[in-house]
C-alpha cells in the first residue's frame, strides 16, 4: 500500500515548525518517529497535505537531568530511555515501560512525545509517566503552556492539544525519598505486541518501614483513555504496606475499571478485570521493594 | 515534487531525486537497485527492511526517503568486505540459520548492530536484539546459535 501524496517539510527549529503548523492548518501533520503516523497514512486513516518532520530538531532531542527534574525532549527516542542508567535508577517504571514498547527496531525510531500524543489507551509510556506526575510543555507560535498528564487525554486518539501545538518537552520531578514505582504490561508476546492491559503504581513511604504517604495507580486498556484508580489510591493512604492491603487496592482498581471485551481489544472483559487486580498488586509489590531499597 | 537528496550508502555517495511520499526502503530498492533490503509488512513489524541509519538499525519502511538527506546508511550489501562474507553471514550459513532467506538481511543487520554495541551478549540479549525481525522458517534457534558463535 502506498502513502498518500503530501509535501514534506523539515524545519530547523521548534519556532519554524510551529509557524508551519499554524500556516498549513488542519492539512498538516507532525512526523516525530513515524512509527504511528506512517501506519495511519498507509492505511489511509489520515491523508495530510503537509508532513512536518521534527525528528531532526536538536532541541527536541535533549535528555536533561536538571537538579530535581528530568526533562525529556519530545523527540527523544524510546531506545534512549531504555539505555539511560539515570532513568533506570530513579524512574524505573518509565524504563520498564520503554523496554516493553514495540521491538528494538521500533524503539530506535519511536519517540516519547509520539507515544503520548497518539493517545492510544494501550500505549506503554503514559501509565508510568502519569504515576510520576509528569507534565507536558505544549508550544505554538503565540506561546507555550504546561499541562498535567492527568488532564491531557480526552478520548482514544484525542487530547487537549490544539491543532497548532507541538509537545516539546515532558517534565518529571525527581521521585521523593522512600518512594518506588512499578510497571507491568500484559500481552500475547513480548515484542511487537499491543497490550491487553498495563498498570503502573507509585507509592511514597513517610520513612523506611513506615506508612504510605502518597500513592498513584494508572491503568491502560480499561477505558478510552489511561485512567487513575482513585479509590485504590485513597485506600492506601496512611496505611502500612502489606500483601492484604495491596490485595484490597487491587480489588478497588478492578472495580474502577471498565474494559471492553472483544477480539479487537484482545481479551474478554472478565479476564482483563481479574488481571487489573493482579497487575495492581504486583506493581505495588515492585514499588514497595524499590521504596524500601537503595533509592530511599 | 521530487527533491534531490544526498545520501551515503555502503560508503558510496549518491544523489537521488525522491518523492515526498517515498519510503527509504523503496528508494534503496528501486532507485539504488539494492534489493537485498526486503519490503515485507510495510508497518515496522517484520524487520525485513532493516538498514543501519547513522549507526542505528531501523525499519526503513517507516522512514521517508527525504529524511535520509545527508545521512549514512549500511544495507546488507555493505556488510561483506573485500575479504569475503562477514563472519555473521558465514555463521548463518554454517549453523543452518537460513531457509527461505527473506528475513536474513534484516536478521544479519540487527545482529551486527547488537554485536557492534555489545560484543559478548547473553542469550537473552541476543533474543532481545533480534526481537524486531520475524523468521517464519527456522524457529529462531539456529539464528541464535549463529549469533552466539560469532559473539565473544
Amino acid at each position: 500500500m502506498s502513502l498518500p501524496e503530501f509535501d514534506f517539510h523539515a524545519p530547523e527549529g521548534v519556532d519554524q515548525a510551529c509557524r508551519m503548523l499554524s500556516d498549513y492548518g488542519a492539512g498538516a501533520r507532525i512526523f516525530a518517529g513515524g512509527t504511528d503516523l506512517m501506519l495511519d497514512m498507509r492505511r489511509k486513516r489520515i491523508s495530510p497535505e503537509h508532513v512536518i518532520s521534527i525528528a531532526a530538531i536538536e532541541e527536541l532531542k535533549r535528555l536533561d537531568f536538571a537538579p530535581g527534574m528530568l526533562k525529556i525532549g519530545g523527540c527523544v527516542t524510546v531506545a534512549r530511555i531504555v539505555k539511560s542508567k539515570e532513568i533506570a535508577l530513579k524512574w524505573g517504571a518509565l524504563c520498564a515501560g520503554a523496554k516493553a514498547l514495540g521491538s528494538c527496531l521500533v524503539r530506535n525510531l519511536a519517540t516519547v512525545g509520539g507515544n503520548i500524543v497518539s493517545a492510544r489507551p494501550a500505549a506503554d509510556l503514559p501509565p508510568s509517566l502519569m504515576v510520576y506526575s509528569a507534565s507536558l510543555v505544549l508550544k505554538k507560535t503565540t506561546g507555550e503552556r504546561i499541562v498535567s498528564m492527568d488532564d491531557f487525554f480526552t478520548g482514544t486518539g484525542t487530547t487537549v492539544m490544539a491543532a497548532d501545538e507541538i509537545l516539546t518537552e515532558i517534565r518529571l520531578a525527581e521521585p521523593p525519598p522512600h518512594s518506588g514505582a512499578g510497571y507491568i504490561n500484559l500481552g500475547i508476546r513480548n515484542a511487537c505486541d499491543i497490550n491487553i492491559l498495563n498498570v503502573a503504581s507509585h507509592i511514597v513511604l513517610d520513612r523506611p518501614g513506615g506508612v504510605i504517604n502518597d500513592a498513584r495507580i494508572v491503568m491502560g486498556c480499561v477505558a478510552p483513555t489511561h485512567v487513575r484508580a482513585l479509590a485504590a489510591e485513597k485506600l492506601l493512604m496512611g496505611e502500612k504496606p502489606s500483601e492484604a492491603l495491596f490485595e484490597r487496592a487491587g480489588e478497588a482498581a478492578m472495580k474502577a475499571s471498565s474494559p471492553r471485551g472483544s477480539a479487537y481489544s484482545r481479551a474478554s472483559a472478565e479476564y482483563k478485570k481479574d488481571m487489573v487486580k493482579e497487575l495492581t498488586m504486583r506493581t505495588l509489590g515492585i514499588a514497595l521493594k524499590e521504596a524500601s531499597g537503595s533509592r530511599s | 515534487m521530487k527533491k534531490l537528496i544526498r545520501v551515503t550508502v555502503n560508503d558510496v555517495a549518491h544523489e537521488v531525486a525522491v518523492r515526498p511520499n517515498q519510503t527509504l526502503v523503496d528508494m534503496i530498492r528501486y532507485d539504488l537497485g539494492l534489493t537485498g533490503t526486503k519490503n515485507g509488512c510495510g508497518e515496522g513489524d517484520c524487520g525485513a527492511c532493516t538498514v543501519i541509519l547513522d549507526g542505528t538499525p531501523v525499519n526503513s519502511c517507516l522512514v521517508l526517503a527525504m529524511q535520509a538527506d545527508g545521512r549514512t546508511i549500511t544495507t546488507i550489501e555493505g556488510v561483506e568486505s573485500g575479504e569475503g562474507l562477514h563472519p555473521l553471514q558465514q555463521a548463518f550459513i554454517d549453523k543452518g540459520a537460513i531457509q527461505c532467506g527473506f528475513c536474513t538481511p534484516g536478521m544479519v543487520l540487527s545482529a551486527k548492530s547488537l554485536l557492534d554495541e555489545n560484543p559478548a551478549p547473553s542469550e537473552e540479549e541476543i533474543r532481545e536484539g533480534i526481537s524486531g525481525n520475524l523468521c517464519r522458517c527456522t524457529g529462531y534457534l539456529q539464528i541464535i546459535d549463529a549469533v552466539k558463535s560469532v559473539a565473544k
